[in-house]
C-alpha cells in the first residue's frame, strides 16, 4: 500500500469517527435523573424547599416533555450516610446529584466521588467553602445570603421601632432587653444571622441590651425548653426574641403561650409554612423569607441544565459562575401601622 | 548468562502470565456473579406523598435488601385516573420490570392488566377487590378499618350525639370512600345521627364548626381522610373555643403531623396501618413475581386504633416511627 493510499485510509476514519461522535452527541436526552440528599427531614424549611421543588419537577416534565425522575433521600444529619446516598445515586446512574450538605466543612467525599464519576452537584442551603467549591467547575450552590437575611430581619425592627417605639420597647424604659436563639455551633449562616441582626439593630439606633442567649440546633423543641428556663429566670424582663429561624422561634412562642405571656416580640428567618400561619395568628412579629419558588425553580432548572450537557440557564444568574442567591423579602404582623 | 532455550521459557511464562492476565480482566476465568437490578416503579393515587412516608421508608428497605430500582411517582392532579393509566404506560415502555400501582380508578387499572395492555407484574396498594381476583395486591380493608373506629368512637361518645363527616367530595379517593361507608353504617346503628360537611371554597371546614358552634349542642367530627385531619385539626389549635363544641376529632392516617396532633390532644382518636410494612411487602412482591418464586397471595394489612396514651407504648412506637 503507498503513503498516499494509507493517509486517505486515515483520513476516512477520522471523519467517520468524528461522524459518529456527531451523532452521538445530537442525541436528545428523555429522560434526566436527580439524585437529591436532605440533610435531615424534619427541617420544616428544607420540607418547604422539598414540596416545591417536586412540584417544579413535575412542572419542568409537562413543559420540556423530558422526564424527571428525582431520588430523594434524608441523611438523618450524618456525613456519612449522605456520602453512601451520593454513592447509591452515582451507582443508580444519576445524572446530576442536589446536596444539602450535612457538614458544609466537609463536603469534600461528596466532591471527590461526584468528580470521578462526572457527576454535576447542585449544593443547596448549606453552602460548602470555598475552597472546595472551586475544585471543580461542574459544582454550584443556591442559597440565601446569610448576610442580607440577617440585615433585613434586623431592618423590620428598626422600621417597627421608628415608626412606633413602644411596639418593641415593650416597658417603655428606653432599652429594648432581647434574647437571641442560635443554629449550630460554629456553623457560618447561624453565626452571620446572630452577628448581622444585632449589628443592624444597633446601626438603625434601636437601644437594645442582649439579656442572655443559646444555641438550640434550629429545633423547635430545643428552643422552647431554653425559653422556658429564661422566662422563669428573667421574666417580663424580655421583650424581643431573635430567633436564627422559624421552627426555634415557634418553640419560643410555645414557652412563651405556656407561662400565658403574649406580649413578647418574637421574630424569626426562613418564611415556613408554620412561620407564616403564625404571623396571620398574630403570634409571631415577622420572619424573612426566601423566596421558595424561585429557590426551587434554580435547583430544578440548573439540574436540569446539568443533566443534559447545557449552558446554567440565564434566567438565575450565577455569581463567579458558582452561586446563584435567592431574593428574600420581610414579612411582617400588621400592627396597625 | 541465560541460555536461547532460558530465554525461550522466560518469554513464554509471560506471555502466558499475559494471556492470563487479559483472561481475568476479561472476567474469562473469574467471573463475578451478575446481580441484575429490577426497575420498579410506584405510582400513587395523589399528587404529594405526605401520606406514604413511612410506606417509603419501607419500600426503600425493601428496594435495599432485594436489589430494585424504586421510582416513586405522583400524579401532577390529585385522583387523575387518566394520567395515571399514561404513566402505567409510560413507565412500561420506559423499561420498569414491575409497577406497583395505588388506583384511582381501580376498574380502569384492572381492565389494562386484563386487556393485556400492561404486561409487566403489577402490585396493587389499598385495593378493595376480592383477594381471589388479584393476585398481588397489599391489601387494607378500608371498610373495616372505618367500622373499627367507629366502634371505639360509640364507646367514648355520650349516647346519641351527632357526628358531623367532614368530606372533600370532588377529590374523594376510593379508600376514602371505603372508610366512611364502614364508619357510617355502624355509627347510624349506634343510633348516632351523621351528617355530611364538604369544604367550602373560601372558608374550607370553618364553616361547618361555625355552625356546630351555632347549634349551641356540639357533636363529634369524622374526617374521611388524613388530609382533612390534619387540617381540622389546625382549626381546632387555632381557634380554641371550637374545642369547646367538638366532643371528638377522629380519623385515619399516620403522617407526623397527624400524630403531634394527637399527641397534643387536638385528635382523639386515628385507625392506622402499618405502612412501613405495606410499602416493604409492595417491593417485596414485586421482586417475587420477577423472580417467579412460588405462588403469590395478596397481603392483607390490619387496621388499629390508637389514642394519646398508645403513642409510646412498643408494639405502636415502632409502626408509628419507623425507623430505616
Amino acid at each position: 500500500m503507498t503513503g498516499r493510499k494509507i493517509r486517505v485510509l486515515l483520513l476516512s476514519a477520522c471523519v467517520l469517527l468524528t461522524a459518529c461522535r456527531g451523532a452521538q452527541k445530537e442525541e436528545q436526552k428523555t429522560s434526566i435523573r436527580i439524585g437529591i440528599s436532605l440533610y435531615r427531614g424534619d427541617d420544616t424549611f428544607i420540607n418547604n424547599i422539598r414540596g416545591v421543588l417536586e412540584e417544579k419537577a413535575k412542572e419542568y416534565e409537562r413543559e420540556s416533555g423530558i422526564k424527571v425522575i428525582l431520588d430523594i433521600q434524608e441523611a438523618k444529619g450524618s456525613q456519612n450516610t449522605q456520602n453512601n446516598q451520593v454513592e447509591r445515586f452515582i451507582s443508580l446512574g444519576c445524572d446530576v446529584l442536589c446536596i444539602n450538605p450535612v457538614d458544609r466543612m466537609d463536603a469534600s467525599v461528596v466532591i471527590d466521588r461526584a468528580m470521578t464519576a462526572g457527576v454535576p452537584v447542585v449544593f443547596f442551603n448549606r453552602q460548602p467553602v470555598e475552597e472546595d467549591m472551586n475544585r471543580w467547575e461542574q459544582l454550584y450552590y443556591i442559597g440565601v445570603d446569610a448576610r442580607e437575611t440577617a440585615v433585613l430581619q434586623g431592618q423590620m425592627l428598626v422600621e417597627l421601632y421608628q415608626e412606633q417605639p413602644e411596639a418593641v420597647d415593650l416597658n417603655g424604659d428606653g432599652v429594648v432587653n432581647y434574647v437571641m436563639l442560635e443554629g449550630e455551633t460554629s456553623h457560618q449562616d447561624s453565626l452571620i444571622r446572630t452577628e448581622w441582626s444585632v449589628q443592624t439593630l444597633k446601626d438603625g439606633g434601636v437601644p437594645i441590651e442582649r439579656i442572655t442567649g443559646g444555641i438550640a440546633n434550629w429545633e423547635r423543641s430545643q428552643a422552647s425548653a431554653l425559653m422556658e428556663q429564661w422566662l422563669s429566670a428573667y421574666g417580663d424582663a424580655i421583650e424581643l426574641v431573635l430567633s436564627n429561624n422559624d421552627d426555634m422561634a415557634l418553640g419560643a412562642i410555645d414557652a412563651l403561650e405556656r407561662a400565658g405571656n403574649t406580649k413578647v416580640n418574637v421574630v424569626g428567618i426562613d418564611g415556613t409554612t408554620p412561620g407564616l400561619e403564625a404571623i396571620e395568628s398574630g403570634r409571631l412579629l415577622g420572619t424573612v423569607s426566601a423566596n421558595k419558588e424561585l429557590y426551587a425553580s434554580a435547583i430544578m432548572e440548573l439540574a436540569a441544565s446539568c443533566a443534559l450537557g447545557e449552558e446554567p440557564p440565564e434566567a438565575y444568574p450565577l455569581t463567579d459562575g458558582i452561586y446563584y442567591w435567592t431574593p428574600q423579602e420581610i414579612l411582617i404582623r400588621d400592627i396597625g401601622r | 548468562m541465560i541460555g536461547k532455550r532460558g530465554k525461550l521459557l522466560v518469554l513464554l511464562y509471560a506471555a502466558l502470565l499475559a494471556v492470563l492476565f487479559l483472561m481475568c480482566s476479561t472476567e474469562l476465568i473469574i467471573r463475578e456473579p451478575e446481580k441484575e437490578i429490577y426497575q420498579i416503579a410506584v405510582i400513587i393515587e395523589d399528587a404529594k406523598d405526605d401520606n406514604y412516608s413511612s410506606f417509603r421508608k419501607g419500600m426503600d428497605q425493601a428496594a435495599m435488601e432485594y436489589n430494585a430500582d424504586v421510582r416513586f411517582i405522583t400524579l401532577y392532579e390529585k385522583m387523575d385516573a387518566a394520567q395515571q393509566m399514561e404513566l402505567l404506560g409510560r413507565e412500561q415502555q420506559d423499561g420498569a420490570d414491575a409497577l406497583i400501582v395505588a388506583p384511582v380508578d381501580e376498574d380502569r387499572v384492572k381492565e389494562a392488566l386484563d386487556g393485556k395492555q400492561v404486561t409487566v407484574p403489577v402490585v396493587l396498594l389499598g385495593t378493595e377487590q376480592a383477594e381471589e381476583e388479584v393476585k398481588r395486591a397489599v391489601i387494607t380493608d378500608y371498610r373495616k378499618m372505618g367500622a373499627r373506629l367507629a366502634e371505639q368512637m360509640q364507646k367514648r361518645l355520650p349516647e346519641g350525639c351527632p357526628v358531623l363527616i367532614f368530606s372533600d367530595q370532588e377529590n374523594r379517593s376510593a379508600m376514602s370512600r371505603y372508610f366512611l361507608e364502614g364508619a357510617e353504617a355502624v355509627l347510624l346503628d349506634g343510633g348516632h345521627k351523621c351528617s355530611i360537611a364538604v369544604r367550602e371554597k373560601e372558608l374550607g371546614y370553618r364553616g361547618a364548626l361555625e355552625e356546630l358552634r351555632a347549634s349551641g349542642q356540639g357533636g363529634a367530627v369524622l374526617a374521611e381522610s388524613p388530609e382533612i385531619l390534619a387540617e381540622t385539626a389546625g382549626l381546632l389549635a387555632d381557634d380554641p373555643p371550637y374545642a369547646g363544641y367538638v366532643q371528638g376529632l377522629y380519623g385515619r392516617g399516620s403522617t407526623l403531623p397527624i400524630l403531634n396532633d394527637l399527641d397534643r390532644g387536638l385528635i382523639s382518636g386515628v385507625c392506622v396501618t402499618d405502612e412501613f410494612s405495606a410499602g416493604y411487602y409492595s417491593v417485596f412482591m414485586a421482586v417475587q413475581a420477577l423472580e417467579d418464586s412460588g405462588r403469590q397471595t395478596p397481603v392483607v394489612m390490619d387496621s388499629y386504633y390508637i389514642e394519646k396514651q398508645d403513642l409510646r407504648k412498643p408494639e405502636y412506637e415502632k409502626m408509628l416511627f419507623p425507623i430505616e
